[in-house]
């Protein structure tokens, strides 16, 4: 199938098997390999992009699906040389270990924010339940979010 | 997975008119028609990447979403269309305040990413996670090759379910807002090829019996379009519990999603769906019988865990089920009978 | 600050540091192995076996072949003859794959299909139709035609013994005497099993998440008969590993075979299930403890019989007898351990392989014995405390057992517990509070490292190191700042390539003392090197000063009177461009060719229980609170409090993260995680992480760490212990024991799940 999809806010054309799945077009056809395969099953997180602006799982969703939606991944957090703040967040904290979860949990993190869902740690530690880490961060995925949803003023956010 | 054509449905009719073609194979069960609607694909593209299911046309049906993606609250009850996503049903300000079972069902289930693709439609037609049928090595599965059967039967059976179930099929219907919806007597709105029809919801679901594969009382390429909740003077007073072993993204081992309107304290009218381990959503009428006219109390509470769990069915490692399923039950009413409204 | 030597250093170890990988794995630039870029690859899919044990009598290949996109099928009946089999995790004969048709475990690697598309070459292993010979299998423990095989003593294998513990046993006062299981357990790194190789001419490149670059390196050169120089091994960052990726496996030897008849890149990832079977897993395990003590609470008598499960050609054991016997002053000891062959998978490391669950066993039975004597079970640990190996006799390197109960005990409030079972609650949950001891052996091996020092004060330090998550690059980047005076992004540290110096895998938690040691070494010689210079020429500052008080600080070379000199002018001296050192680092107690064979994959470690010199183990204690639902018995954990003495911590930013990931896996491991098996076929059932559980962010509330200071000269040079796996060993334990202290219910065996406390 013939396909465009608009990441990080640039189109690409793609020809594409049907069954692609958004995450396998982003890491084997676009070369945006920072969205990861945990499990390709929507059971771990790993694989989170935003989708019109809400989170979603990119290895249940087709790529053909997703046409003239904008898709926003990792690549596209950080504006230029500046990181968003909730990945600066993730580094001060300490919020991760081997990093394969982090582009999930950062993206689940940025909208959980936005969702309205970051206003205690136990909403914190309930929406971010989606993402798993293995290496166990947890405690510090919530320390990083704590302080970086004051930080995410409306000016840096993509509609 | 195997190849399919990938069509795009702007609209109801251009939906229904893909799906015709499924009608064809009349007699197949809905979920295993070679036309497949496509809403939030977490059940479908799962199970089409494990080479359960497979069909040859997916249409993509969230273009649906301006006919039927909306969310309307009045005095006769609540309407959902099916393209509503999980996660804004959930957070909906009249859902929350009318019918907190109905989003406490949606926000305990799965993630919030899967919650912002999943539709609700898509949710009540999702397919059991045992996992002799979700793996297609195992020769023996009565719903993934009917007659074939049952391999669950004699294996490590805690997630398995011991309500309804036959001895064709062991398997656990996994939805938690099914239970919402069976509790509060809710209806179904189908389109097909044969037009309208309005079923109520206690009747979409089949138990698995001697045909375990046919899952739903659906034809091929019918399409659900929404649900109605009537409303009732219990709806605010609800609860859905989810008993699980972590405290979040985990499939129910046990549930109970109730409702009560009680009149100092005495139960007028009470509601029960029962999950975790049921063939289908499982309404518990003998549950509610055993409370209505009852004060509701520790020991009435009881007595209905009691009737609901009666002709539970055990097989090994789920022995302890209808007892955890009585607790959750009990609890479920007491903290319900609780509630401030 | 000052070094074992007495010299100042420059006071960044110790310091915490944020990861200089940070960056790179926030914005998604960090490259895993399955990231790596490749020119038109073919892609790879795994057929695995249905059955557990038998043959394969043959496969219809028709539809697969006739897929739209599928290019090849590698079986045993094609390139069988390619490849020699890998060694197991123990360096002995495992099981085999595509060798021969025999199949010895469920989802064995039968198959391989590639493909010209990912799509495709899934939809081509769907089709594969494989007729089978099969036998009925034996699952686990018990199950009909297991074959059990009571292990020996050897070389590297003890069974720990001392007086005579039956007798002291038969006539102890006081006595504990109960049986302990652990389940089957996966490591379910988040990051799936990926392979890709990649041929120029008669060189092998392979992308592959590894603990070990040069084991597998080695491994796959044996394997296909190629000369090690030309395979290369490449894993800048894994995703994870827990041990699941310490040992070479099937799988990486079928690809290459793959890449070489395509003549193009291969790329397989695998699915999250065939992680299940084509990598391994902790065994299950069973415990016999008898525990004897005085009325008083001295132990009198401590037996501990293992019984664990192998595959059926693999002896793989992990025999923590070797850490429980030591764990406590007791004159009168007796271990033994034995092997249970089954239809299986081989099993592997899985973090903290052999403590893990042996000392389940010892700690919930300390627990009892406390609870016997109505003794508080921090003082029953504290009244058999040693600063003495009990087996051997020789003196612990360092061990601050106590002072880790206490610092941890304080913290948590333990006070404040009323011993009574059940007797502790809020609202509708039953709370109890439960301790451990932790432990883990100090291990060390030798190691190689190349260093650079420019005179402007850059540093470039390169060896095949592994970054697991460990903060391993930010280690390195102390340590030579620390060492040559400069700053932490001064130094630029090059890992994850078996075309750099070799270190031994990351395993057993040797990496930090093993890497660091090497990386001192080798500032330790350029800092020699400048020295020599300086107080040799005429023209200088230091002319005649004793070479060995000159330290680097700050960019300059600084003499004992606090004069100095900038680098670059002490630098010029030595070399105009970089001054660089290659050394080996091979530490007291390991034979001499230990640094020859690190360059063939096969590094000995020197491992804390088997020194000559001293027993050298890091300690620690651990605290849970539970909660119990009283109705509906959730259980939950929402506070643990652990306290460590691990030595010198090079990185405490990191070190808090590792010891925090390890307290939670223990949560995972007491409560959650359990490979649920189908004893009728030998088959795993729950092979996905829905429903294996790890604990998800929501399970996890408060978990403290407390470091306790401690200062270990002889463990190694830099008094580094080494703290990847200690994390976990007492959570298990400490989590039963707060279960039975909120309930009343001794649940013996792991995990702890509602249904055994209804
Ligand atoms: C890891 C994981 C955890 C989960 N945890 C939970 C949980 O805790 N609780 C819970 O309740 N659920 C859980 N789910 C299941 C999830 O809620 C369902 O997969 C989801 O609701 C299905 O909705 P969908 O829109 O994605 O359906 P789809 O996958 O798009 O469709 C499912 C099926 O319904 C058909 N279909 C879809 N819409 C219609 C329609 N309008 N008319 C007719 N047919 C239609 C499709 O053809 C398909 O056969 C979990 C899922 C995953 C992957
Ligand atoms: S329980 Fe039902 S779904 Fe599971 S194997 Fe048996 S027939 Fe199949
Ligand atoms: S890879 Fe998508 S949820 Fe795991
Ligand atoms: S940092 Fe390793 S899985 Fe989260």
């Amino acid at each position: 199938m013939e396909m465009t999809l608009n990441v990080n806010g640039r189109d690409h054309r793609l020809s594409l098997d049907s069954r692609t799945t958004l995450l396998d077009a982003l890491r084997e056809h676009i070369g945006l390999t920072g969205s990861k395969k945990g499990c390709d099953q929507g059971q771990c997180g790993a694989c989170t992009v935003h989708l019109a602006g809400r989170r979603v799982l990119s290895c249940l969703t087709l790529a053909a699906a997703v046409q003239g939606r904008a898709v926003t991944t990792v690549e596209g957090l950080a504006q230029g040389e500046n990181l968003h703040p909730m990945q600066a967040a993730f580094i001060a904290h300490d919020a991760f270990q081997c990093g394969y979860c982090t582009p999930g949990q950062l993206m689940s993190a940025v909208a959980c924010v936005r969702e309205g869902h970051a206003a205690s740690d136990e909403a914190i530690r309930e929406y971010m339940s989606g993402n798993l880490c293995r290496c166990g961060a947890y405690p510090k995925i919530v320390a990083a979010i704590r302080e970086a949803a004051p930080q995410m003023a409306p000016k840096m956010e993509r509609a | 997975m195997r190849p399919f054509r990938y069509e795009h449905a702007a609209d109801r009719e251009a939906a229904l008119q893909a799906g015709r073609s499924a009608a064809a194979a009349a007699g197949e069960a809905h979920v295993r028609a070679p036309v497949q609607y496509l809403a939030g694909g977490t059940t479908l593209i799962d199970l089409m990447k494990l080479d359960v299911m497979r069909p040859e046309v997916v249409v993509d049906i969230n273009g649906l979403a301006r006919q039927h993606g909306e969310i309307r609250s009045g005095p006769d009850g609540l309407q959902l269309g099916a393209l509503v996503r999980m996660a804004d049903a959930a957070e909906h300000p009249a859902v929350r305040r009318d019918y907190p079972v109905i989003a406490q069902s949606l926000e305990l289930a799965a993630s919030q990413q899967l919650r912002n693709m999943a539709s609700l439609g898509g949710n009540v037609l999702q397919r059991t996670r045992c996992n002799y049928f979700r793996d297609v090595t195992w020769a023996a599965c009565n719903k993934r090759a009917p007659g074939s059967g049952c391999a669950a039967i004699g294996g490590p059976d805690r997630g398995m379910a011991v309500l309804g179930v036959s001895e064709h099929c062991i398997a656990n219907y996994p939805g938690d807002f099914a239970g919402a919806l069976a509790a509060l007597g809710a209806t179904v709105d189908i389109e097909g090829p044969g037009g309208r029809r309005v079923i109520p919801f206690e009747e979409l679901h089949r138990l698995p019996g001697d045909t375990p594969h046919i899952e739903t009382n659906l034809a091929p390429g019918e399409l659900i379009t929404g649900f109605s909740v009537p409303a009732g003077p219990w709806t605010r007073r609800s609860l859905y519990l989810k008993i699980r072993d972590r405290q979040s993204y985990e499939f129910a081992i046990a549930s109970a999603a109730v409702a009560l309107d009680l009149d100092a304290g005495v139960v007028r009218e009470a509601r029960v769906a029962l999950g975790g381990m049921v063939a289908k959503p499982w309404r518990s009428h003998e549950a509610e019988a055993a409370l209505r006219g009852h004060p509701l109390t520790e020991g009435s509470a009881q007595a209905a865990a009691a009737a609901a769990f009666a002709q539970a069915v055990v097989h090994g490692e789920d022995r302890f089920k209808p007892e955890l399923g009585r607790r959750t039950l009990v609890r479920a009413l007491l903290q319900c009978a609780a509630m401030e409204i | 600050m000052a070094d074992d030597a007495g010299r100042p250093t420059g006071g960044l170890i110790g310091q915490p540091h944020v990861r200089i990988d940070g960056r790179l794995k926030v914005t998604g630039q960090a490259r895993y192995p399955a990231d790596e870029p490749l020119a038109n690859p073919a892609y790879a899919y795994l057929v695995i076996s249905a059955i557990s044990r038998g043959r394969v009598a043959g496969m219809d290949l028709a539809a697969t072949k006739a897929t739209p996109g599928v290019i090849d099928v590698l079986t045993h009946e094609n390139v069988g003859q390619e490849v020699k089999p890998p060694m197991g995790p123990d360096g002995k004969p495992t099981t085999t794959t595509l060798e021969s048709d025999q199949i010895w475990h469920d989802g064995q690697i039968i198959a391989v299909v590639l493909a010209e598309t990912y799509e495709a070459a899934r939809e081509g292993a769907y089709k594969v139709v494989v007729r089978y010979a099969a036998e009925a299998p034996s699952a686990t423990f018990d199950s009909p035609g297991v074959e059990v095989e009571p292990l020996k003593a050897n070389e590297t294998r003890h069974d720990p013994a001392k007086g005579d513990a039956a007798a002291a046993f038969a006539a102890a006062p006081v006595k504990i005497d109960a049986r302990y299981d652990t389940p089957i357990q996966h490591h379910n790194p988040l990051e799936l099993f990926s392979t890709t190789c990649v041929w120029e001419g008669p060189k092998l490149t392979i992308h592959e998440g590894t603990q070990n670059l040069y084991w597998l390196k080695g491994s796959v050169a044996g394997q296909l008969g190629l000369d090690l120089a030309d395979v290369r091994t490449i894993s800048r960052f894994v995703g994870g590993g827990f041990g699941s990726k310490g040992a070479p496996t099937s799988r990486t030897a079928w690809i290459a075979v793959a890449a070489r008849r395509l003549k193009r890149p291969v790329k397989l990832v695998t699915t999250r299930d065939q992680g299940f079977t084509i990598a391994t897993h902790r065994a299950e395990t069973r415990h016999h403890l008898q525990l004897g003590a005085t009325p008083d609470g001295r132990l009198t008598a401590l037996v501990h019989e293992g019984w664990e499960v192998s595959s059926r050609p693999s002896s793989y054991n992990v025999s923590g007898t070797a850490t429980t016997a030591r764990m406590y002053a007791c004159p009168n000891i007796a271990t033994k351990v034995t092997v249970v062959h089954a239809d299986r998978n081989t099993p592997g490391f899985m973090r903290a392989p052999p403590d893990t669950p042996y000392m389940f066993a010892l700690e919930c039975g300390m627990d009892e014995l406390a609870y016997a004597l109505g003794k508080d079970p921090i003082e029953l640990r504290r009244i058999n405390d040693t600063q003495t190996d009990p087996v051997s006799g020789k003196p612990y390197s360092s061990r601050s057992l106590m002072k880790c109960f206490d610092a941890a005990a304080g913290k948590f409030g333990w006070a404040k517990r009323d011993p009574k079972p059940g007797s502790m609650r809020d609202g509708d949950w039953l709370v109890g509070y439960g301790c451990a001891t932790a432990c883990y052996p100090c291990n060390i091996g030798p190691a190689a490292a190349r260093l650079s020092l420019t005179p402007k004060g850059k540093a470039t330090i390169q060896l095949a190191g592994h970054e697991l998550g460990t903060g391993a690059y930010t280690l390195l980047a102390i340590v030579v700042a620390d060492r040559l005076g400069l700053q932490v992004d001064d130094v630029q540290v090059m890992m994850g390539d078996s075309d750099l110096p070799p270190v031994p895998g990351a395993g057993g938690s040797n990496n930090a003392a093993s890497t660091s040691n090497v990386a001192a070494k080798a500032c330790e010689a350029i800092r020699q090197r400048l020295a020599m210079a300086a107080v040799r020429t005429n023209a200088g500052i230091f002319a005649g000063v004793d070479p060995a008080t000159l330290t680097l600080v700050n960019r300059a070379l600084v003499g004992p009177d606090g004069r100095s000199e900038p680098l670059e002018t002490a630098a010029s001296r030595v070399s105009p461009g970089a001054i660089e050192a290659h050394v080996e680092n091979v530490p007291q107690g390991l034979p001499p060719d230990a640094a020859a064979a690190l360059y063939h994959g096969r590094a000995s470690l020197l491992r804390g229980q088997s020194r000559e010199d001293v027993t050298a183990f890091a300690f620690g204690a651990q605290f849970v609170e539970i909660r119990v639902h009283r109705r509906t018995c959730e259980i939950r954990a929402p506070r643990a409090v652990a306290a460590f003495a691990s030595g010198t911590i090079v990185n405490p930013l990191a070190a808090h993260s590792q010891y925090q990931g390890g307290a939670i896996w223990g949560i995972g491991s007491a409560l959650h995680e359990q490979t649920e098996i189908d004893l009728r076929t030998a088959r795993y059932v729950n092979h996905n992480i829905a429903d294996y559980l790890v604990p998800v962010n929501a399970d996890i509330g408060e978990v403290d760490v407390i470091f306790v200071p401690e200062e270990d000269h002889e463990v190694n040079p830099l008094g580094v212990k080494g703290i990847g796996e200690i994390g976990i060993v007492g959570m298990n334990a400490a989590i039963a024991n707060a279960v039975f202290h909120a309930t009343g219910r001794r649940i013996r065996k792991l995990p702890i799940r509602i249904e055994d406390l209804l």
